[in-house]
């Protein structure tokens, strides 16, 4: 048998790195996951088993363990793997790379045991506050957190700035002994998602350092909740990209070598990933269309920031789908759609990938409609929006990591998969469960359905939606729910199981897709990361500087006197129902 | 494609362990024609063009302004 030429033997030491961040990954994934079907079984009436006040609990760890934790331990192992292998050279020094790793679980610990605390009827006090954090993802003042919470996000945002430390070290180490190369594509695609990670990743720090964290300590009386809103959203529309970049990744260097094929362009990859640099912060106040106090026109820059982003979007469903089709005309396809049944549909790590990818083109609608200034009020806060990311970073990316883990979980083990049939089945049922709770999801919010809401009770008076009814919708977001659940499981067993397995002489070589078209077609500017970076700066000033200063001009850099709430809920069917009736007699 | 990269990536899909045969003939840059692509991206844009139709003018345009229209019915003016 020929020599394996797996990751785990070319770098051992990075591989383990991986393996644990990884790992991280799958906890948070089987966590959050879990407690996702807890949320969709008690908003829609199924099961009920925990209190309605800790819902909320419920939804913050849902949305921090999936949308921070799992997404971002998975990215910054296969952004290692990237740098390592297109680099061909380890990592400058490995204890460096285990520290940002141990920062990072250090900070997710912190934030974890926050969160969950918010389940104990008497939470320990600490630091003269009562340990919770039902704050949800966004953390919205005036509901304020624990301190732990803020000092456990920062310890692991400041973990990842570290990880970009290595891999632009890593770079530089190479540029010395390479310095008349193009960066190698995968390289290319880290270091510019690293570079508008830390311009995004400013505003959150700012947020938490000077407002929030002072705030919790009762160092500052009081904070602006419109800043603190408008700083998170600077921040949080950019995360949405630095999840979806390691995806876009592995449909450009993974997808189309699984097909049969090479990426039809890399410097169509290169321009995708400027202008994801230039482009992923401008327009995050495009999340606070419905805010008063920021100014129409302010929103209308944050749009067009946004329309133009599906440009390379766009530029991106061509490149991989035409890599795709390469590769299936190479394999014997044929005709104008006949190509497609030569698509190896029977491999996981395709089929996944495949399936995310299909599922972001339905999501990139949902995103044109909540891009569109007038016709977001149609969506706004409704369930829609829930639908929405669940086909991005719930399907696109979440879908795509657990298929790529059928291909790098073997590499950095050097363990075959243990069942890849059980794989195929895991990543299909995905899909289907996806399929049902989303399209609910987003036909529900079309009535005006509410997100974040434990009870949304819908009886007790007459409500006709133009075209289904409110009990089918939840049926499907339950049946959706647990065949995402179940899809899971597999998706854990089949982790857990192969790390039982011995050692193969079966794993494929360590590989990613030649080109069509290489780096030698791609104007050398496109790698001068200085200028993409002094634009991308540049263009934030433009977006942030009035509506920032308007924002604190009116409402005072520290807020007119707010003081932190922290979420209590006496659930009160009878009042509730009562006031409903008022309303809608 | 540099020498760096080189050995890193693979002219072809050698990865056949799930059973699926692997490529039958090479195609390269000039004699590949992404026909299939365009009839892909064209149907995707007009699903989005038709669905954006139905979204502005059926869904939004077609229902009244609910938020204040609510607010109206609280307040007993309408």
């Amino acid at each position: 048998m020929a020599m394996r030429n797996a990751y785990v033997d070319q770098f051992p030491a990075e591989a383990k790195v991986i393996k644990a961040a990884f790992w991280s990954s799958f906890l948070a994934l089987a966590i959050g996951g879990l407690l996702g079907l807890v949320q969709a079984l008690h908003r829609t009436d199924v099961v009920r088993f925990i209190d309605s006040a800790d819902y909320y609990t419920v939804l913050t760890a849902h949305g921090v363990l999936l949308a921070i934790t799992f997404t971002i331990f998975f990215l910054v192992g296969i952004f290692t793997w990237a740098v390592t292998t297109s680099l061909e050279r380890g990592v400058v020094d490995t204890r460096f790379t285990w520290s940002w790793y141990a920062m990072m679980v250090v900070g997710t610990v912190l934030v974890g045991v926050t969160i969950f605390a918010g389940f104990l009827e008497d939470a320990p006090e600490i630091l003269g506050a009562p340990l919770n954090a039902d704050v949800l993802f966004t953390f919205y003042a005036p509901l304020q957190a624990h301190p732990f919470f803020y000092v456990g996000l920062v310890l692991f945002v400041v973990g990842s700035w570290l990880a970009g430390v290595d891999w632009f070290r890593t770079w530089w180490a190479w540029r010395g002994e390479n310095p008349d190369e193009r960066i190698p594509l995968p390289t290319f695609m880290v270091l510019t998602t690293t570079l508008f990670w830390y311009i995004c990743t400013f505003g959150v720090a700012l947020s938490i350092l000077v407002f929030l964290l002072p705030w919790s300590l009762g160092i500052v009386d009081s904070v602006n909740p419109l800043l603190t809103r408008t700083l998170f959203w600077y921040f949080g529309h950019a995360v949405v990209y630095f999840w979806l970049m390691p995806a876009y990744m592995m449909w450009y260097i993974m997808l189309p070598k699984l097909s049969g094929g090479k990426l039809f362009s890399d410097p169509l990859a290169r321009v995708v990933f400027v202008l994801f640099l230039l482009l992923s912060t401008p327009l995050g106040i495009h999340h606070q269309y419905l805010d008063p106090g920021i100014a129409e026109g302010y929103k209308f820059i944050a749009m067009t920031n946004t329309m133009f982003l599906l440009l390379p979007s766009l530029l991106t469903a061509f490149t991989v789908v035409a890599s795709m089709e390469h590769g299936a005309r190479q394999r014997g396809g044929e005709g104008y759609l006949g190509w497609l049944r030569a698509l190896p549909w029977r491999d996981p790590v395709f089929t996944g990938m495949a399936l995310a990818g299909l599922m972001f083109a339905a999501a990139g609608f949902s995103g044109m409609i909540n891009a569109g200034m007038n016709i977001n009020y149609l969506v706004h806060n409704t369930w829609w929006v829930v639908g929405h990311f669940h086909l991005t970073v719930g399907t696109a990316v979440a879908l795509t990591f657990m298929a790529a883990a059928y291909w790098f979980i073997p590499q950095v083990t050097g363990k075959a998969l243990w069942n890849r049939s059980v794989a195929l089945g895991q990543v299909l049922l995905w899909f289907i469960g996806m399929t049902f709770m989303s399209n609910a999801m987003h036909r529900s919010g079309l009535f005006g359905m509410p997100r974040r809401t434990a009870e949304p009770q819908y009886s007790g008076f007459e409500f006709e939606p133009a075209a289904g009814t409110v009990g089918e919708i939840n049926a499907q977001v339950a049946l959706g729910a647990v065949i995402l659940t179940v899809s899971l499981a597999l998706f854990l067993l089949n982790m857990v199981l192969t790390s039982f397995n011995g050692s193969s002489d079966a794993i494929p070589d360590n590989t990613y897709a030649g080109t069509l078209s290489g780096p030698e077609d791609a104007p050398e500017i496109l790698d001068n990361l200085k200028l993409w970076t002094a634009i991308a700066i540049v263009l934030v000033i433009f977006a942030y500087t009035l509506p920032v200063a308007s924002i604190v001009e009116n409402g005072g850099l520290f807020g007119p006197g707010i003081e932190g709430q922290q979420l209590t809920l006496v659930p009160d069917t009878a009042t509730v129902l009562e006031t409903v009736r008022e309303v809608m007699p | 494609m540099s020498s760096a990269t080189e050995q890193r990536t693979t002219d072809q899909a050698t990865e056949t362990d799930s059973g699926e045969t692997g490529p039958v003939r090479t195609i390269g840059h000039d004699e590949y024609d992404p026909i299939g692509t365009l009839i892909l991206i064209a149907i995707y844009f007009a699903i989005l063009v038709l669905l954006w139709l139905f979204m502005y003018f059926v869904e939004f345009l077609g229902n009244g302004p609910t938020v204040v229209g609510t607010l109206v019915t609280v307040v007993g003016l309408a």
